[in-house]
């Protein structure tokens, strides 16, 4: 046990030395983590901006007298769109324009269909509520004339609106800001991936190259206690930096100060130390597995190469799991970092969360932790691993 | 003391230990010479328990390899074939982490560097990353680091190569100073010129099996040869000269 600490401080005290990986990992997940959170709040707030204004832009409003006094009696704002509206609908400045055309009154009295025209750009996400506004007034303007001519010809309107769609939201404010939060289990989880990386590579991959690898295991300590020494220094790097990079979330969302956001981010020390509690056991196996990857690279550069795919795929996961539609459910529990993530968006939803899902989460992460530091230990007495051949 | 009993290690097809026995008293340097590819690493990384030998045994201070390998490693100071050094280290911290694997304190480890260091002629560069050392520099900073815990048998694999006559000198004084101290010795080399220089025993090796074992003036006069070099050549083959 000794001997694993020493291994641990000499491998703690070496990390802290490499400047410049220190600051890229403080860098990365310190600033650009908050900082992602914080145009995004600037981003939703802007969207509720757009909605709130009840304004539309319209060309030739003038011959569609109807449609302008439906707009006018549900409180909505006509601005007259400029004469280029088309290209700047393609450069963004416009959202969506309604396009009358001069004969639209003429048709409309005639009782025949008066095409209207809805010009928008879907590609860009910020410009979708005040398209979806657009077409929802026109949507109600075409109701209510048609239930005002029904009624006319002595029809029931209920003949054609079988079936009342009524809206009723039951999304809280948190819940509504949880996908605002899908940020934040990311980093959760990927934080502590970036804190162990660096260092489980030198470890490994970086002991095979510089030629430490062989004198070191000429030491009288068993290669167990040499990898449990490195392993709980890259663990408690990965740590660290979850740590630090959660405690910035926080801050930033103290910055929050709009109203209604503050409601939403509702990220404070408590959801932290709950985060912690899942993220410290899965640091801890995620930092076993680099660490596994990368004893099988004879340089840096090539343990660079298996870890990538790995982050990567770790990363791909919560995407592929909203992607996916995968619905909350124990076996995820069991599967590490889908299990922390399903946990991390509930606590941001506001959702309680159960001891024995923290115990069957942390459990089956320090297991995985456990079977990848035996087998590192296995390698590091094969002689092909020792000596580097291939 | 270190003794080699009928040490043997395949490779797949490779042979590339066969069969080799010799005897590393205390107090003596021995030499195990052989040209490139003979064995000689591989013979000291069994001895060393970093390679399991297909057949046979060594044994430090009759420590068997196979039955006690951390009790073999604890008796041994080992500059192995790789000696790198951790860069963001001092030399003295690179010294003094292997000084504490081996359970010492650190008043013993500061004796030990302070002596070492004097020995090697290289305190100017203890408080130095050795980022940036030269060979020379990163050499004596692995003799010390192997030499650290004081052991009874060293175990030195090419010592000199690549070095300058300069720490060439301080090594050997080293290796000298060892002796003096009664320790066992045992270092290898490819070069004639460095064993006969320094050695009160040597082992040739060639292809992997010992071709000759002795003092170095016993060995010259076995082969009939009127001086060690072509003894060597004539007992190594002819690959040897070039080395």
């Amino acid at each position: 046990m000794n001997r694993t600490l020493v291994v641990y401080a000499k491998e703690l005290r070496d990390a802290v030395r490499d400047r410049r990986t220190l600051l890229m990992i403080v860098f990365v997940s310190i600033v650009t983590g908050p900082l992602s959170m914080l145009l995004m709040a600037q981003f939703v707030s802007s969207l509720d901006k757009k909605t709130e204004a009840r304004k539309v832009r319209m060309v030739g409003e003038e011959f569609a007298p109807p449609l302008v006094n439906y707009l006018k009696r549900v409180d909505v704002e006509i601005e007259k769109a400029p004469a280029d509206y088309e290209a700047r609908v393609k450069e963004g400045s416009l959202d969506a324009v309604i396009v009358v055309r001069p004969d639209f009154y003429e048709r409309f009295l005639a009782g025949d269909d008066s095409p209207v025209e809805l010009v928008y750009d879907d590609s860009r996400a910020e410009s979708q509520p005040s398209i979806a506004q657009a077409e929802r007034l026109l949507r109600g303007f075409n109701r209510e004339t048609g239930t005002l001519r029904l009624i006319a010809r002595g029809v029931s309107p209920n003949l054609i609106e079988t079936v009342k769609v009524e809206h009723v939201n039951t999304a809280t404010p948190r819940q509504k800001g949880a996908f605002l939060f899908f940020v934040i289990p990311l980093f959760a989880i990927l934080a502590p991936i970036l804190g162990s990386l660096s260092m489980s590579i030198d470890a490994t991959a970086g002991e095979r190259e510089r030629g430490s690898l062989e004198p070191l295991l000429g030491n009288p300590v068993p290669a167990r206690e040499i990898v449990l020494g490195k392993w709980l220094a890259a663990w408690t790097a990965g740590s660290t930096v979850a740590l630090l990079t959660l405690a910035s979330f926080v801050f930033a969302a103290t910055l929050l100060t709009g109203k209604k956001l503050a409601t939403l981010l509702q990220f404070g020390w408590p959801e932290l130390a709950i985060f912690m509690a899942f993220v410290v056991p899965l640091a801890g196996a995620t930092a076993a597995f680099l660490m596994l990857v990368a004893t099988y690279g004879r340089s840096f550069r090539e343990a660079q190469t298996y870890t990538s795919y790995f982050v990567s795929l770790v990363s791909f996961v919560p995407v592929a799991a909203m992607f996916a539609g995968l619905k909350d459910s124990t076996w995820q529990l069991a599967v590490p970092v889908l299990g922390q993530q399903m946990i991390f968006t509930r606590v941001l939803r506001g959702e309680a969360v159960a001891p024995l899902e923290w115990l069957l989460t942390a459990g089956v992460a320090l297991l995985a932790a456990g079977l990848c530091v035996a087998a590192i230990s296995t390698l590091m007495s094969r002689e092909r691993i020792v000596f580097g051949r291939s | 003391m270190i003794r080699v009993e009928n040490l043997s290690k395949r490779f797949g097809e490779i042979e590339a230990v066969k069969g080799v026995t010799f005897e590393a008293p205390d107090g003596r340097i021995t030499g195990l010479l052989g040209p490139n590819g003979a064995g000689k690493t591989t013979t000291l990384r069994m001895i060393s328990t970093l390679v399991q030998p297909t057949t046979g045994r060594a044994m430090v201070d009759g420590v068997e390899t196979g039955i006690d390998p951390l009790g073999v490693r604890a008796k041994l100071g080992l500059l192995s074939d790789a000696r790198g050094l951790y860069m963001r280290l001092t030399a003295r911290e690179n010294i003094a982490y292997y000084g504490r694997l081996r359970g010492m304190d650190t008043p013993a480890i500061a004796a030990s560097v302070a002596k070492l260091a004097a020995w090697l002629d290289m305190e100017a560069l203890l408080d130095r990353r050795t980022d940036g050392f030269s060979q020379g520099e990163r050499m004596k900073v692995a003799i010390a680091r192997a030499l650290v815990h004081d052991p009874r048998n060293v175990v030195l694999d090419e010592p000199t190569n690549g070095l300058d006559v300069m720490t060439t000198r301080s090594l050997r004084e080293v290796v000298r100073r060892l002796r003096e101290e009664g320790k066992c010795v045992l270092f290898s080399s490819h070069v004639m010129q460095e064993v006969s220089a320094l050695c009160d025993e040597i082992v040739i090796l060639a292809h992997g099996a010992v071709v000759a074992v002795g003092p170095p003036e016993a060995i010259r006069e076995a082969s009939g040869c009127t001086s060690l070099e072509d003894a060597f050549v004539k007992l190594a083959g002819a690959e040897a000269a070039e080395a």
